[in-house]
């Protein structure tokens, strides 16, 4: 009896033991392992690009020193690499060969980035033909990821250059940024919400007044887009706001004055300026200084940039800002996860983050948590886990709390939460510093507004 | 909604922008009625005084207006440099080579700009903030002041160009270089001078340029092209042609914006160009042969 037993145990030890060995042995390290590329599309030669350049490497280095990303089918963790695909100032005509290169030359397993929506409405086509999973960080226009079949090609009519045939390769496009529409609905219902009656309680004007509003934006796809939106946004919903004066100029304008002469003659109560960063703050310091438009100017999400603080100096003060990531607005902030980005980055970079490098920093984790469900580099298996990724929010507020990418018409979108900030002049800094005045919660991160909004000093409200 | 206040702040946005041009197209003028040269990269002195005033203003803490003045010596120093060991080369050569070391020079402009000062944006800090309202008519100091300082340097060219050997020399050789020269004109100093002049005008624009806008490394483009598009319209090689072009191009530009909107800004302004080349192809102020 003890000498079966004995026979047993060793025999089970011995099965076990064969277990062992065998498992090791698949889990060595396969020879394919490599590094897994990844092609940030950056523009490099605006502030924004450079942002995303910082965020980008900070967040390849934090994955890379936890130990990387583990890919199942190599049986190891292995590191990022990233690969530079800079298009310059993100002209279309600029935008699509450093793609080019990084898809067919470097062999990139993903790209992450894009910054205008020309720019990446042309190069996103070499990812879409060679099927490389693409998360787009930058881009308002929602055509990015609905000018396929999938939301049936974004309106575009038949025979449209834009309109993508391809299914498949749309399926491959990921949009993880807000778009023109998300942060204009956040814009006008903050002057139907929030400014429209405080003018009313300030100046006691009759509730059926509305709001003077005035857009001025750019002449290009992303302005129109915007003024677009808001106008249909304001018709559709039937809001108190009335579009007084409505001015573009071209994208290579310096100069605004004359524009904004024509708007104060249209006596608004605000100003929607849409525009990059530099001439954002060009016709808001022309406003004031040089035309005497004492009003309420709010910018779009674009503008949330260091270089911006600094551009308008004193001029910001008071002044709007509609955006999705505020890290100027702490600490203490909205979430723990801005805290801990902005002390990180301000340790690596010594200067604080912008809101272009939020979105693909995210973006990274995105894909290393894609790669780590599909067990694999495979691009199709890549783009099936990103489009199931229901990851905790990082640093882009969201309105579930995780993020998702639809499936729907809204094709392969997040739904972010976009706020207002208002600036702040910092005697200290010399510069402003912002504070969430709208909307006062958001689900996922509870309350938001960190103040209400106040008129700027010396506002001159319009037309009674 | 048009107004009359509003038509006029637009016309004095226009002189206020014309001013600016008008110093860049004299410096282009000048050197191409004189040395026959044409400079595309001319723009690119304009953002490289920006830079210099924005230097001197921040590092030295110099009040930006006597900026000016380093950016237009600094600038000259650079011009200087340019036509020895740039335009000198080719002068007289095949146009083209003349044409196309100009546009090297913008590229390397562009990026030396990049590499010592970044290509983020930047504005000079004025001492001179606020409006002066007249009723409802009002204009900020800066573009004031920048209208009196252009008129000052105009003053001060007209002299050097009327009252001084140097200034005789050069029209001289802007007539004919061979006579001069068989006059005793040392053709090669004059060259020097005149360049140096060209490119300290484009820095003194530049570091009004900064003052009222903000500006970058890719700035000098745009201004280069409507500097052409003023000395076309005033005249080839003609300075009372760069000035009366210079304000028609600002005053359209504005007043286009103003009744029309901001994306008919430059259409109107070359429409106004090809105006004036349709009922007199050598400009307002042109000659024949230039």
């Amino acid at each position: 009896m003890q000498k079966k037993l004995i026979v047993a145990v060793v025999a089970a030890i011995v099965i076990i033991a064969v277990v062992i060995a065998g498992w090791q042995l698949t889990q060595v390290p396969s020879p394919e392992a490599r590094a897994i590329k990844i092609g940030l599309v950056a523009c490099y030669e605006k502030a924004e690009g450079q942002d995303m350049d910082r965020a980008a490497k900070l967040a390849v280095k934090e994955i890379n020193d936890a130990g990387g990303v583990y890919v199942a089918e190599w049986h190891t963790n292995v590191q990022i690499e990233l690969v530079i695909a800079d298009t310059e100032d993100d002209t279309p005509g600029k935008a699509v060969d450093p793609v080019t290169r990084a898809v067919t030359e470097d062999q990139v397993d993903l790209l992450i980035g894009g910054y205008t929506s020309a720019g990446t409405l042309a190069d996103q086509v070499v990812a879409i033909d060679e099927r490389v999973p693409y998360i787009i960080t930058g881009a308002s226009s929602s055509l990015v990821t609905r000018r396929g079949p999938q939301a049936n090609y974004g309106g575009l009519p038949e025979g449209d250059p834009l309109r993508i045939d391809d299914e498949e390769g749309m399926s491959y496009m990921f949009h993880y940024c807000t778009t023109t529409a998300d942060y204009s609905k956040t814009v006008v219902n903050f002057f139907a919400e929030a400014m429209k009656p405080l003018l009313d309680s300030t100046y006691e004007f009759d509730s059926s007044r509305n709001l003077r509003l005035a857009i001025l934006y750019r002449d290009d796809a992303f302005g129109k887009g915007v003024a677009a939106d808001s106008k249909s946004l304001i018709e559709s919903n039937d809001l108190p706001i009335d579009i007084v004066a409505e001015r573009s100029y071209p994208a290579t304008a310096t100069s605004f004055q004359t524009d904004l002469t024509a708007i104060k003659a249209a006596k608004p109560d605000a100003v929607y300026v849409v525009d990059f960063i530099a001439n954002t703050a060009e016709i808001i310091k022309e406003g004031q200084r040089d035309v005497g438009l004492n009003t309420v100017y709010i910018a779009v999400e674009c503008c949330e940039d260091p270089a911006y603080y600094t551009l308008l100096g004193e001029y910001g003060d008071k002044q709007l800002l509609e955006s999705k990531f505020a890290p100027y607005a702490g600490p203490p902030f909205y979430l723990e996860s801005i805290e801990t980005y902005v002390t990180n980055y301000q340790e690596e970079y010594d200067t604080i983050p912008g809101m272009m490098g939020a979105d693909t920093y995210d973006a990274f984790y995105i894909a290393k948590d894609a790669i780590e469900r599909a067990g694999t580099v495979d691009k199709a298996a890549v783009r099936a886990a990103i489009e199931s990724c229901a990851i905790e929010q990082m640093l882009i507020i969201t309105e579930t709390g995780k993020i998702e990418f639809s499936t729907g018409t809204d094709y392969h979108e997040i739904a972010p939460v976009t706020f207002i900030e208002q600036l702040v002049w910092n005697e200290d800094v010399g510069e402003c510093r912002s504070v969430i005045v709208y909307p006062a919660t958001a689900e996922g991160v509870g309350e938001l507004k960190q103040t209400d909004f106040v008129l700027p000093d010396g506002y001159e409200h319009g037309s009674p | 909604m048009i107004t009359v206040s509003g038509l006029i702040e637009a016309l004095l946005w226009g002189v206020a922008d014309g001013c600016i041009y008008i110093l860049l197209a004299t410096g282009l003028n000048l050197i191409f009625g004189v040395m026959k040269l044409v400079n595309f990269a001319h723009g690119q002195l304009l953002m490289i005084g920006a830079y210099i005033a924005f230097t001197v203003t921040t590092a030295l803490g110099l009040n930006a207006y006597l900026a000016i003045l380093v950016a237009m010596g600094a600038v000259a120093v650079i011009g200087v440099g340019l036509e020895r060991f740039t335009f000198r080369r080719v002068l007289g050569t095949d146009k083209l080579n003349e044409i196309f070391v100009s546009l090297g020079l913008i590229y390397v402009f562009e990026n030396a700009a990049v590499l010592l000062w970044g290509n983020t944006t930047h504005q000079i800090a004025s001492p001179f903030q606020g409006l002066l309202s007249l009723g409802q008519i009002s204009i900020d100091y800066n573009r004031l002041l920048a209208i009196l300082v252009v008129i000052v340097i105009l003053i001060a060219l007209f002299l050097l160009l009327k009252k001084t050997k140097i200034g005789l020399a050069m029209r001289a050789t802007s007539q004919k270089s061979n006579a001069s020269m068989l006059m005793g004109v040392n053709i090669e100093k004059v060259y020097i001078l005149t360049f140096a002049l060209g490119a300290a005008l484009a820095g003194a624009a530049g570091a009004l340029y900064g003052i009222i806008f903000n500006f970058n490394p890719t700035i000098g483009a745009l201004p280069t092209i409507k500097a052409f598009a003023i000395i076309i319209i005033g005249g080839l090689g003609s300075i009372p042609g760069a000035v009366v072009g210079g304000l028609l191009y600002g005053i359209a530009e504005n007043t286009a914006v103003y009744f029309l909107g901001g994306i008919w800004r430059d259409a109107i302004a070359f429409t106004l160009l090809i105006i004036v080349l349709v009922i007199r192809p050598t400009g307002i102020f042109g000659e024949k042969g230039e």
